[in-house]
């Protein structure tokens, strides 16, 4: 053919010379059919050897370029960098690790030298199959839709505001505020007054950039990061459907609550003496803390934990907000007895603990019991407990408030078969990576902020949602353009029989089915290269780029010559 | 225990955790017998039974092929799916009359670098005492 | 005019993903790390809860980009010393040392180290193993490069002048004695803290016998015996070289003291549980607790899973630790009044998480206040978390407060996000970020 590969060897000072016979190595591979030139550096990653690897490369007309030296995860990105400076496309060269897999590891100069050879002939055999491979550029909109318009959703707003792009606020209430703004009043050291988000509110509905759209469902999505296409409604009423198109799409559409009817209400009778935290908050907001008889309650039992041990997880927001309760019931009446009933109690932020230590200060009780039960009785409530070493205590109380678990919000399932987005085993959405991307999905350029993925405080959630904006300000910038992973699957029609194994592997959704012609297609707009469906095609049909069958099968026939 | 046999194993291994791994090892100058040369594939589910076979048809001894712990996968699941497939061609290994032990499947995380050595010279040294593979010697393409 | 360049304090998870984030955006970051290696605390880690991922697998990436990154100036053994200005002008004072070894000629080859004559304790190691006074914190740290510790060398502290034992193994120029301690002036737009924390002193709690009953280890010292790059390779020994039979994790070490929950420890005692199962299938592995902090969807299932595997989770009203026999008596009042006593092979105590040593005079040079406890402080209604008082000065991380991994990376996604639009020339003025 008609190639003109260069070889370097690097020595990397004497770490290599000392256990490979390069000159040796130099011989050997010189005379590869294809091989121009074969030459060794002292240092090829100093300043000097990429210098000379340049002038090299452009000196004897390289068509490609095989770097025996250290690992790829070290110097792979130098050298494509050279090559690029050389007028030579990156991935025509090959980085050939002979020091960390080779040098270092194998005590035997001969030995060492019959295995760096080994790589040395893959490397080149492997290289004459590389394909010239460009980065790509793709418009993309920088635009975001934010579905959900409660603490969420608003805050995600506000840090996208002035940024240069629209946001569109979907909402299917008529009001914005979710849940939040259904509240009496928040934690003391989470924000002093529900009037803040007022004020939120109202920034977001000033903002020229925020169209604020009550009333809606988001009913259709297709596309992917920077390229999305939404349909919205209004709630009910299809025949004013209106398209978005939009580079990003924030989720904040918040949780549910279980239900606590199995407490609260006996023959469909439901008991104004037991209410669930959401009855009570209204209570709050309303200033009508009472009781069936109209009176303020003279004793309140707050039950933590009502479906803990059933879903198999803690709410994190309980614990925080019974003492939020327990102290407006002492405030309002110091001789109000309170006492709360919980399995842990979680106090994880830094002045959880400091703000429970006040409640115990002013005489609240806490107990720890596991499940308590609760009966209703002549105009009181009883609560039975246990008191440890299974013996156990019951109590009449005026006034049983509960706290529910956290459950995954009404929209959940349906937005996620919408974007195509994995729930976990709790029903909440799915993380991408629980750990090292908690608001970004496998969905490229879909988030999800707030209760939405997950039992979350306020500030917590205004973070997370900070951290959604954050994301899409630094890859969504207006002006620049996307430029996605190179080296991606790429799915060659001919071969394709349509089953849609790939489909089913791809963790990114990143490959659809065109029905017309009964073939899968790769969107290398979010395709990460992995090869999962290049594994799993049975005809062979998709080609990895960069990692082609051909470029790996020489790979191996060297190895085993 | 050394028969004298020099066996030819191919590794695959993937570039997040293995490779890592397999780079530590070096860095850490573990002692590895000179039996095992690295293929870079960037997750471990590029891996099929289509290469693997061909692969000992082309005269390997011994295939290894290494990813990231279940979990740890840089692309969430690729790991569960060579999992999978290579559960599958231990089967298929079986009925072509080809040891089964040839074929080994290792987690090996970036920061297992003496493991990695472990590794591959325990399975090199199982090939070698396995002699060549039937497949090498019977079929000539 | 703004300028659209930042400043971050601290290379761990939370001063990683901001700088990633920011680079990605265009923006030259400056990451001064007080260390020699980036990676912060978690790459002490073998493995992080809840899927008992690896540490070090998840966070290798991360480190590899910011150090191939152009737009990502790190300044490793650097501290800074002085701020001035405001937000869109900040010159920010760095203090340099030098680290004697040229980050560009050396290859990491690691020929220095063996002819050093000084080996002192490793404080990564937590003092398990030794570095000599050229050398680099663990096997795999990033930059692979060592550094020279004035303090120990001999011929820095004048006790052998003219050593030059590792310059002469190095074939690469790279070790540089005449290296001078730098100050450099940097201009940005913006600072972001993330120092992360500091643990409990458990000398400082009598009542757990540590530092003078053997086999009873603070977390840290265990996540290094635990990780496979560590003192020991991850195997679990004893001070007399035996294997442990029965192991007591005493979480809330510290927690009466400093008045929180540090919202972790809860989970990482059952990761060591998990693992101390995973390796003594039949050890007697029993963890003492309070309360069971574990909120959101996956942590309370990750509790279970240890219960499930056979190991025992006794709450304690009162706990203390006595040596007995060679072994650690742990002497427990439970909360149902019973009392019960664990003689254990090992004990492994869970301390609390609180602020960094340097926190205070940080917060000084910021200009910026400390939380009750110690902690930078967030703005007043806590309702941005990540922005402290003082516009264009940033705060994530443990540094702002105990929390996991996830929520670190979410803080520093959106303390970089609010850097974005703080510095974003086409903001429009209607925003009012206070309030």
């Amino acid at each position: 053919m008609n190639e003109k590969i260069g070889v370097y060897v690097c020595e990397c000072g004497p770490n290599i010379p000392d256990r490979i016979d390069i000159d040796k190595v130099l011989a050997e591979v010189s005379v590869i059919d294809g091989v121009k030139t074969a030459k060794k550096f002292g240092l090829l990653c100093s300043p000097d050897g990429k210098n000379f690897l340049e002038e090299d490369i452009k000196k004897e007309e390289l068509t490609h370029a095989v770097i025996a030296a250290c690992s790829p995860r070290d110097h792979e990105q130098t050298f494509m960098t050279v090559a690029v400076k050389a007028g030579l496309n990156p991935y025509l060269t090959q980085l050939v690790n002979i020091r960390e897999q080779c040098a270092w590891i194998y005590s035997d100069k001969q030995e060492a030298t019959r295995m760096a050879i080994k790589s040395i002939r893959a490397g080149i055999s492997r290289v004459k199959h590389h394909l010239s491979l460009t980065k790509k550029e793709l418009e993309m909109n920088p635009d975001v839709l934010v579905i959900g318009g409660g603490v969420a959703g608003v805050e995600a707003c506000l840090s996208l505001a002035g940024t240069g792009r629209r946001i569109y606020l979907v909402e299917k209430a008529e009001e914005l505020g979710g849940t939040v703004s259904k509240l009496g009043a928040l934690i003391p050291h989470q924000g002093t007054a529900v009037d803040l988000f007022g004020e939120k509110i109202d920034r977001v509905r000033a903002q020229d950039d925020i169209e604020v759209i009550t009333g809606h469902d988001v009913t259709s999505a297709r596309g992917f990061l920077g390229n999305f296409e939404i349909e919205i409604e209004p709630q009910g009423d299809s025949s004013e459907i209106r398209n978005l198109q939009v580079g990003a799409v924030v989720i904040a559409t918040g949780f549910g609550l279980l239900s606590s009817e199995h407490l609260d209400t006996n023959n469909g009778e439901k008991n104004p003496n037991i209410v669930s935290a959401l009855e009570f908050e209204s209570m709050l907001a309303q200033n009508a803390v009472v009781g069936k008889d109209g009176k303020p309650p003279r004793s309140v039992a707050l039950i933590h934990c009502v479906g803990r041990a059933e879903l198999g997880y803690c709410s994190k927001v309980c614990c925080l907000y019974m003492i939020k309760y327990a102290h407006h019931l002492k405030s309002m009446d110091a001789s109000t007895k309170v006492t709360s009933f919980y399995t842990d109690l979680c106090l994880p932020d830094k002045s959880d603990q400091a703000y429970y230590d006040e409640a115990v200060k002013q005489g609240i009780r806490f107990l720890r019991s596991d499940a308590p039960s609760i009966q209703s009785a002549e105009g009181q409530v009883t609560v039975e407990y246990s008191t440890g070493g299974g013996k156990s205590a019951s109590e009449k109380f005026d006034l049983v408030v509960l706290a529910p678990a956290m459950v995954p919000g009404e929209d959940t399932a349906r937005l996620a078969d919408m974007f195509n987005l994995p729930l976990d085993d709790t029903g909440f959405f799915k993380e991408i990576h629980m750990m090292l991307d908690p608001v970004a999905t496998p969905i490229e350029g879909v988030f999800v902020t707030g209760c939405a993925m997950g039992p979350r405080n306020i500030p917590e959630t205004i973070t997370q949602s900070q951290a959604a904006a954050g994301k899409i300000l630094g890859s969504l910038i207006p002006g620049r353009k996307l430029e996605p992973e190179v080296k991606v699957s790429e799915v060659r029609a001919d071969f394709c029989t349509g089953c849609q194994t790939c489909l089913t592997v791809c963790f990114y959704a990143a490959i659809s089915f065109d029905e017309s012609r009964g073939i899968s297609v790769v969107n290398e707009a979010i395709c990460r290269g992995c090869g999962s469906c290049v594994g799993s095609c049975p005809s062979g049909a998709i080609r990895a780029k960069h990692f082609t069958y051909p470029q790996i099968y020489r790979e191996v026939l060297e190895i085993l010559s | 225990m050394d028969n004298g046999y020099r066996p030819s194993i191919v590794g695959f291994l993937c570039n997040w955790c293995s490779y890592a791994g397999a780079d530590l090892a070096g860095a850490g100058r573990s002692e590895i017998k000179p039996y095992l040369s690295v293929i870079r594939v960037m997750c471990s589910s590029r891996i099929n039974a289509n290469l693997i076979l061909t692969t000992y048809l082309w005269g390997a001894d011994g295939v290894l092929v290494a990813g990231c712990h279940p979990g740890d996968c840089h692309y969430e699941k690729g790991n569960y799916y060579a999992r999978r497939r290579f559960a599958l061609l231990k089967k298929i290994m079986e009925t072509l009359k080809l040891e089964p032990e040839r074929l080994q499947l290792s987690w090996i995380s970036a920061s297992e670098g003496k493991r990695y050595a472990e590794v591959v010279n325990t399975f090199a040294e199982t090939i070698q005492h396995m002699g060549p593979s039937p497949f090498r010697t019977h079929i000539k393409l | 005019m703004k300028n659209p360049n930042v400043l971050v304090i601290g290379s761990g998870v939370a001063g990683m993903e901001a700088s990633l984030l920011l680079a990605e955006a265009g923006r030259e970051v400056h990451l001064i790390e007080k260390d020699s290696l980036i990676g912060g605390q978690t790459i002490k880690f073998e493995e992080v809860y809840p899927n008992m991922e690896c540490a070090t697998c998840m966070v290798a990436p991360r480190q590899q980009e910011i150090l191939q990154k152009d737009t990502i100036r790190l300044h490793l053994l650097s501290e800074i010393k002085e701020v001035k200005g405001s937000a869109g002008d900040f010159t920010v004072t760095v203090k340099k040392r030098a680290r004697y070894v040229n980050l560009v000629n050396c290859i990491g080859c690691g020929a220095c180290y063996e002819p050093c004559p000084v080996s002192l304790p490793n404080l990564f190691e937590e003092s398990l193993g030794e570095i000599k006074a050229v050398g680099v914190a663990c096997p795999g740290a990033l930059p692979n490069v060592p550094f020279i510790d004035p303090e120990h060398c001999l011929r820095f502290n004048g006790k052998k002048k003219d050593c030059q034992a590792c310059q002469d193994a190095c074939m690469f120029d790279a070790i540089d004695y005449t290296e001078q301690d730098q100050t450099l002036e940097l201009k940005v737009g913006a600072i972001l803290v993330a120092t992360g924390f500091d643990m409990y002193d458990l000398n400082q709690l009598p009542q757990y016998g540590y530092g003078k009953i053997p086999n009873v280890l603070s977390a840290m010292e265990f996540e290094r015996l635990f990780a496979a790059n560590g003192p020991t390779q991850g195997e679990i020994k004893m001070k007399d070289g035996g294997t442990p039979n029965s192991i007591g994790i005493v979480h809330c070490a510290g927690r009466n003291e400093c008045g929180y929950c540090s919202a972790v420890c809860c989970m990482y005692s059952t990761k060591f549980g998990y693992f101390l199962k995973h390796k003594f299938h039949d050890a007697d592995v029993r963890s003492f607790h309070t309360d069971l902090c574990v909120p959101g969807k996956a942590n309370q299932k990750f509790i279970q899973g240890a219960i499930d595997s056979g190991i025992r989770f006794i709450r304690f009203a009162d706990i203390s630790i006595e040596g007995k026999n060679g072994k650690s008596a742990i002497h427990c009042t439970r909360d149902d009044g019973g009392k019960e006593t664990f003689e254990a092979d090992m004990v492994i105590l869970s301390p609390a998480m609180i602020p960094r040593k340097d926190t205070a005079t940080l917060a000084e040079i910021l200009g910026i206040h400390r939380d009750k406890l110690g902690f930078l402080a967030s703005r007043a209604e806590n309702l941005s978390p990540v922005e402290t008082e003082k516009e264009g000065i940033f705060v994530t991380g443990c540094a702002e407060g105990p929390k996991d991994i996830p929520e670190s990376i979410a803080q520093a996604q959106a303390a970089a996000g609010r850097i974005l639009a703080l510095l974003d020339e086409s903001r429009s003025a209607v925003q009012n970020d206070q309030g």
